[in-house]
């Protein structure tokens, strides 16, 4: 990537994306209205308003993830580029102006993704009409690759980057002039200015969010419409806890770090993560939040069906369950597989922090070649900062996602409850699932920066500058 | 030629060094057929302006870098020809490195620095060598600042703590490139006094790459290379001594 793009591919690489899976669940639910069309016209209108909210609702999640990866890999960009900054700084130039450029590049690297994600959607789909019709699976028709609706991802996505840039670059403003000339030792972690305000944003909302959910919880034994509380609670509460994860995920990656070993490896990558907090936090909740829904609606899922089997057993015996199963089974598969599509998201920002930290730290990683590291030594260090970020996100995330998905069963399904409140039913092939996912994308996620690492010359490295 | 009689153990030796980059009419010769030997107990400074090839000399000797021909030997180990692995095992076991600046591992406190080449080894220092650390740790000032980061330390702090750790496991050879390149006056003159100390009481062989002629003043050899070549192979000489040795090299040049 060269010229102004440059350090923005994993930027572009999210914003194709999130621009890519709106526009193709928009088509794809175009061509499912269009293969099925049997009743009248105005019934496929309703149908396609219903599915057009849903789609847009999956996309926001995904365009969610993808603003907080992008904020990461914009202020790691700030980070290395703070001497460069600096002399411009220095010759007059001012920080918003410098400010604005970098957010410019966001805008150009969001716009240049969400136009790549809409083609690349648009010849997914079409593919697969083709692939359709040829096998006599869908019916001939004229399919439609644009719709209108289309725009409303593209656009969000193009902004979201944007707005993304600007935050990212906050720490733009930050940069004195003077850094520029001094050959400063790198600062041991990010200083988290005390954002006092933030914290009590994030203790109002985290606190009324969680008052929302008792509520919805409470409500829920009377009428399944406390599920309306239980959304407002859980969108309150995870908001909140957003805002306050920078005090919050930093301890947990302490945890699980210490838990990874003591050797001078584990030390090198667990001890990284811990260095740059805002930054390891947004690595791990982009995952946080992938892993959160997909658990939240399995666990819903599987304690209204406990509620569903106990009330079925009570009045219509064994039936009821394969009935339920069969019934709700495979909707949850979908829905799911929709909702863990921002967990790829997320894993693109994953490596790419990763790749950030490892470029960042060549000084360092060739002194410690230097001293003796061996290659298999530095390789594992990179996993071990990778699998501390993974695992941590899929602790933080398994736990929010029972707590909702339990209140959300609850909420909707507790008046149906004949024997007492149902506790959560955790399956076991759901924390097999995510503990497999999460190993695949530690070790995947570290290879691209452990082989950037391994290619440091400990002599280039260490040569001053 | 000065020679030191009587000759003590020797710890490192190059034979015929060679190193160029690149390939026919582009070739840069960086080193040019070097023998050298250096002796434990010993100071060595090697002096030369930029471009001579010093550091190469320097990288290639530690085992960092490996020379387009010639042989090179670490105490009676010969390294010529070795792989990554075993070259990182040697550096590790056997070399100490001081290097002008970024020298510390930032997330580690002082005392892990200090300790890290016995646990990229896997080991911890057993009671002798606690011992010999603490005695490092004490008569380098650094008791105070064990639990402190290398971001709250001053360059000269980190500069000592960098040679308790290159001390620390008693490697035959300590490698020092610029040691006291982004130091004070002050602060320099003590960190050369150190390692001249520690040549001549723990028994090390110290070599310090440097273009500085007071640095030089402190070792108890100057060896000066030019044009990929060992130009001259002195003992205790003057700053003054040695600032004119090199004008000389760099007039003629």
């Amino acid at each position: 990537m060269s010229g102004v793009l440059r350090g923005h591919g994993a930027t572009v690489l999210v914003a194709a994306l999130a621009a890519a899976f709106g526009v193709g669940l928009l088509g794809a639910t175009e061509v499912i209205l269009l293969a099925s069309e049997v009743g009248p016209l105005g019934a496929i209108d309703d149908i396609r308003l219903v599915l057009g909210i849903i789609a847009m609702a999956f996309t926001a999640i995904a365009i969610y993830v993808a603003a907080i990866v992008t904020t990461n890999t914009v202020s790691t960009i700030v980070v290395g580029r703070i001497r460069q900054i600096a002399l411009v700084r220095l010759l007059g130039g001012t920080a918003a102006r410098q400010r604005r450029r970098i957010a410019a590049e966001g805008l150009t690297a969001g716009a240049l993704g969400a136009g790549l994600g809409m083609l690349a959607a648009w010849a997914l789909v079409g593919a697969l009409v083709l692939v359709g019709v040829a096998t006599g699976n869908l019916p001939e028709r004229d399919y439609p690759y644009l719709v209108a609706s289309m725009a409303v991802p593209v656009l969000a996505v193009v902004l979201s980057t944007w707005l993304a840039a600007r935050v990212g670059s906050r720490r733009v403003l930050a940069v004195a002039p003077i850094q520029a000339l001094v050959a400063a030792v790198p600062a041991d972690e990010d200083e988290i200015r005390g954002r006092r305000a933030r914290i009590v944003w994030a203790l109002v909302l985290g606190i009324t969010g969680v008052l929302l959910l008792a509520l919805a919880v409470v409500l829920g034994q009377l009428t399944p419409f406390a599920l309306l509380i239980g959304i407002l609670g859980g969108a309150v509460s995870f908001t909140g806890f957003m805002l306050g994860a920078v005090r919050v995920v930093p301890g947990v990656l302490a945890v699980v770090g210490r838990l990874l070993g003591s050797g001078p490896a584990a030390l090198l990558g667990s001890r990284n993560a811990l260095r740059h907090r805002e930054r390891s936090t947004r690595a791990a909740m982009g995952l946080v939040i992938g892993v959160a829904l997909v658990t939240m609606l399995v666990i819903a899922w599987t304690t209204v069906r406990r509620i569903a089997l106990d009330q079925a057993l009570a009045s219509w015996g064994e039936d009821g369950a394969a009935e339920f199963d069969a019934a709700l089974g495979p909707i949850l598969a979908v829905v799911a597989t929709l909702v863990g599509y921002s967990a790829i998201i997320a894993a693109v920002g994953l490596v790419s922090t990763l790749t950030v930290g490892v470029l960042q730290r060549t000084r360092e990683f060739g002194m410690v070649r230097a001293l003796g590291l061996s290659r298999g030594q530095l390789r594992r260090s990179i996993t071990v900062e990778a699998v501390q970020l993974a695992v941590t996100a899929v602790l933080i995330g398994v736990v929010l996602g029972v707590a909702y998905g339990w209140v959300g069963a609850q909420a909707v399904g507790g008046s149906q409850q004949v024997a007492g409140m149902v506790p959560p039913q955790v399956p076991w092939w759901l924390l097999v699932g995510v503990a497999v996912i999460a190993g695949i994308l530690a070790l995947a996620g570290s290879r691209i920066p452990a082989r950037r690492a391994l290619r440091i010359s400990p002599v280039e490295a260490i040569a001053v500058e | 030629m000065h020679q030191t009689p009587p000759p003590a153990p020797v710890v490192a030796r190059v034979e015929g060094l060679s190193k160029s980059y690149g390939q026919g009419a582009a070739a840069v010769t960086a080193l040019d057929g070097v023998t050298l030997e250096l002796r434990r107990g010993e100071l060595t400074a090697i002096m030369g302006p930029s471009g001579s090839g010093k550091s190469t000399l320097m990288h290639i000797m530690a085992g960092l870098d490996t020379p387009t021909s010639g042989r090179l030997w670490i105490g009676d180990q010969e390294i010529t020809g070795l792989g990554d692995t075993e070259l990182t095992l040697i550096r590790r076991r056997q070399v100490g490195f001081v290097f002008q600046s970024f020298n510390l591992v930032p997330t580690l406190d002082v005392a892990g620095n200090i300790r890290f080449p016995f646990e990229l080894d896997g080991r911890r220092p057993d009671a002798a060598e606690q011992a010999w650390i603490d005695t490092l740790i004490d008569s380098l000032g650094l008791r105070e600042r064990l639990r402190h980061r290398p971001s709250e330390l001053s360059g000269g702090q980190q500069q000592r703590v960098a040679i308790a750790r290159a001390l620390g496991s008693r490697p035959e050879l300590v490698f020092a490139d610029e040691p006291t390149g982004s130091l004070d006056s002050r602060t320099g003159r003590e960190v050369l006094a150190l390692l001249a100390a520690a040549a001549a009481d723990y028994g090390q062989g110290i070599v310090m790459v440097t273009h500085d002629p007071i640095a030089a003043s402190h070792a108890d050899r100057v060896v000066f290379i030019n044009d990929g070549r060992i130009v001259a192979d002195e003992g205790r000489m003057s700053a003054a001594a040695a600032s004119d040795f090199v004008l000389g090299i760099e007039v003629a040049r």
